[in-house]
């Protein structure tokens, strides 16, 4: 990639959509990304700093950008908002007991000025799982109907079957299209 | 006139005399010697010019036998990592030493520029401020007693690069700074910034002289020339343009790639720039004629990076084909290619004797390449992820890598730790 190709991406561009994967540490952004891109998530390991994917959905050029999700890192999401077109919320749907965190973190970005009127796409993950909280639910705790300024919706997927997931991509493409 | 001191630069090989004039002035004259080479007759050299330069007499013979062999020496030392140091949270950007190598700076995401010092990989100092990622750093070299730092917040910092302390916060650029350098004077700074314009500002003062407005998109890559009296910016506009340090006008643009440029540099006699280019090509313009004087063919894929050695005899050029490339100069013809690489190539140097090639990729090594075979010497493993920037120091004898993987490593040549081993015995 090298720092060049960083600086080509970050160029806004007509034919590339910006898209930026934010959530809690473990919450699955770094699998959805790679399940998207077609690549094996056996291997993911916490993202210390970033990952960048084109990946294309129907028929557009998504450059999607994958941010570390752990609590010290997390002050340092600021650096990649600038021309952002997309942003793309992922939960651990299993993980009940870290809710409040993620809505507190969630609606700390929905007031970000440089994310203001950007469409978001919140990715109810790991529904694989047994004890997972349905789409439905999460909406509820996280109070998305309270979303005035912009347009959301909530998509039910794993990042391990890759279900739902390229459902939410098409979603967010249509919005910005 | 007298001779007052007789100082011998290695890299490129020089002599500088510095002599009084019967009025009492303090004046001083460079003779370069930039085709030293191992075969060179240094007694024909030598005699060459004592029938040139008066101010020089037979005494300084010896020396000069010794700066043939430092600054031609062909030895290829082995380096082993020295230290990884963890001290950034997030992704490294750019590194770079100061002239003496006992310090070296590294940029990050994590919104710093740290200073360490290279014998004991201690750090110094984390300069904070800045708001996003610090992406371009630079020591006022040979000076090194300030750096520069250009922020994708806007902004360009100027420190003291002993206490840390912040001179000036530079801003006016309305997106991203990206490039950045020190005019060899060290009394100015240029900017280039993904604005499409590139400013000029005074150390001393830190306020604005110029903008240099003409490029139609983002500017990549700046440098100055020796003398200090140019500046060369590479764009994403396909163009590389030349502007006059006094005026703040442009001289020359340079047109013909057909994609984005990724890097410029002026070779050390200033009369050439090269420009690598997304068309997968390197051209070779005439300072002068503002023509271009060669094409350099070869990559099946973007050019990502090229540099001069230090004499300006050898271009290398790095690419997104896993290979790179060391080519002449005058003839641009390709001398040797460098294939093993398993990813892109993103950076390229020389290291100051000019006999080896470093190249940095996403594969997570550095290569070492002798530069007249193309073979690697050596491989450095270790980092965990793509490596975005390394540096030679001017003894050659220390490298840095840093990395996406958050560290920045230290390697070491062998003959160093020999040395160190001696010094640490008397």
């Amino acid at each position: 990639m090298g720092l060049l190709t960083l600086l080509r991406k970050l160029k806004r561009s007509d034919k590339e959509a910006r898209l930026l994967i934010l959530g809690l540490d473990n919450s699955g952004k770094t699998s959805c990304l790679r399940k998207l891109a077609d690549e094996d998530i056996s291997q993911t390991t916490p993202t210390q700093g970033f990952n960048i994917k084109t990946v294309m959905s129907s028929g557009f050029k998504l450059n999607v950008w994958d941010i570390g999700g752990q609590k010290a890192i997390r002050p340092y999401w600021q650096n990649y908002f600038e021309s952002t077109d997309g942003l793309v919320y992922v939960i651990d749907s299993s993980d009940q007991k870290r809710l409040q965190e993620t809505s507190v973190e969630l609606n700390q970005l929905l007031e970000e000025e440089k994310l203001s009127g950007v469409p978001i796409m919140v990715l109810a993950n790991k529904q694989d799982l047994l004890n997972a909280l349905s789409a439905k639910q999460i909406a509820e705790e996280l109070g998305l109907h309270s979303i005035r300024d912009r347009t959301w919706q909530i998509q039910a997927c794993s990042a391990k079957t890759g279900e739902g997931l390229q459902q939410g991509m098409e979603w967010l493409v249509n919005t910005l299209g | 006139m007298r001779l007052r001191r007789f100082l011998l630069r290695y890299y490129p090989p020089g002599i500088i005399l510095e002599y009084e004039r019967s009025s009492g002035i303090e004046e001083s004259k460079t003779i370069d010697l930039l085709d030293l080479d191992q075969n060179t007759d240094i007694d024909a050299t030598v005699e060459q010019i004592i029938r040139h330069e008066p101010l020089i007499s037979e005494s300084k013979r010896p020396q000069r036998t010794e700066l043939r062999d430092k600054a031609t020496s062909t030895e290829h030392s082995k380096f082993r990592l020295y230290q990884a140091l963890s001290g950034h949270e997030l992704p490294l950007t750019n590194c770079a030493f100061n002239k003496s190598g006992d310090k070296f700076i590294t940029g990050s995401y994590d919104r710093t520029c740290k200073v360490w010092d290279t014998h004991t990989g201690r750090e110094l100092l984390s300069l904070r401020g800045h708001r996003n990622v610090v992406y371009s750093i630079a020591f006022n070299n040979p000076f090194g007693d300030k750096i520069i730092t250009g922020s994708f917040d806007k902004t360009c910092g100027l420190w003291n690069a002993n206490t840390g302390e912040c001179y000036y916060s530079l801003r006016g650029h309305q997106t991203e700074i990206v490039s950045l350098s020190f005019n060899p004077q060290s009394t100015l700074i240029a900017t280039g910034s993904m604005d499409a314009t590139a400013k000029l500002w005074d150390v001393e003062t830190g306020s604005e002289l110029y903008t240099f407005a003409g490029h139609q998109q983002e500017i990549v890559s700046l440098n100055f020339n020796n003398i200090g009296d140019l500046i060369v910016t590479g764009s994403f506009d396909h163009t590389t343009k030349l502007w006059d340090v006094r005026t703040g006008r442009d001289v020359h643009t340079f047109t013909g790639h057909k994609g984005e440029i990724s890097s410029t540099q002026f070779n050390f006699a200033g009369d050439l720039v090269i420009s690598g280019s997304i068309d997968n090509t390197c051209k070779i313009w005439s300072v002068r004629t503002g023509t271009c004087q060669k094409t350099l063919r070869g990559h099946q894929d973007e050019v990502l990076d090229i540099a001069f050695n230090a004499a300006g005899t050898r271009i290398v050029t790095g690419s997104a084909d896993c290979s790179a490339k060391v080519w002449n100069t005058i003839t641009g013809n390709c001398i040797a290619s460098c294939y093993g690489h398993h990813g892109e190539i993103s950076k390229v140097s020389f290291n100051p004797q000019g006999h080896t090639i470093i190249t940095a990729s996403s594969d997570k090594t550095c290569r070492l390449w002798n530069v007249e075979t193309g073979d690697c010497t050596q491989q450095l493993q270790g980092h965990t992820d793509e490596i975005f920037s390394c540096a030679f120091n001017y003894e050659g004898d220390t490298i840095i890598t840093g990395s996406k993987d958050n560290t920045c490593r230290i390697w070491k040549s062998e003959d160093y730790s020999d040395r160190q081993q001696y010094y640490d015995m008397q």
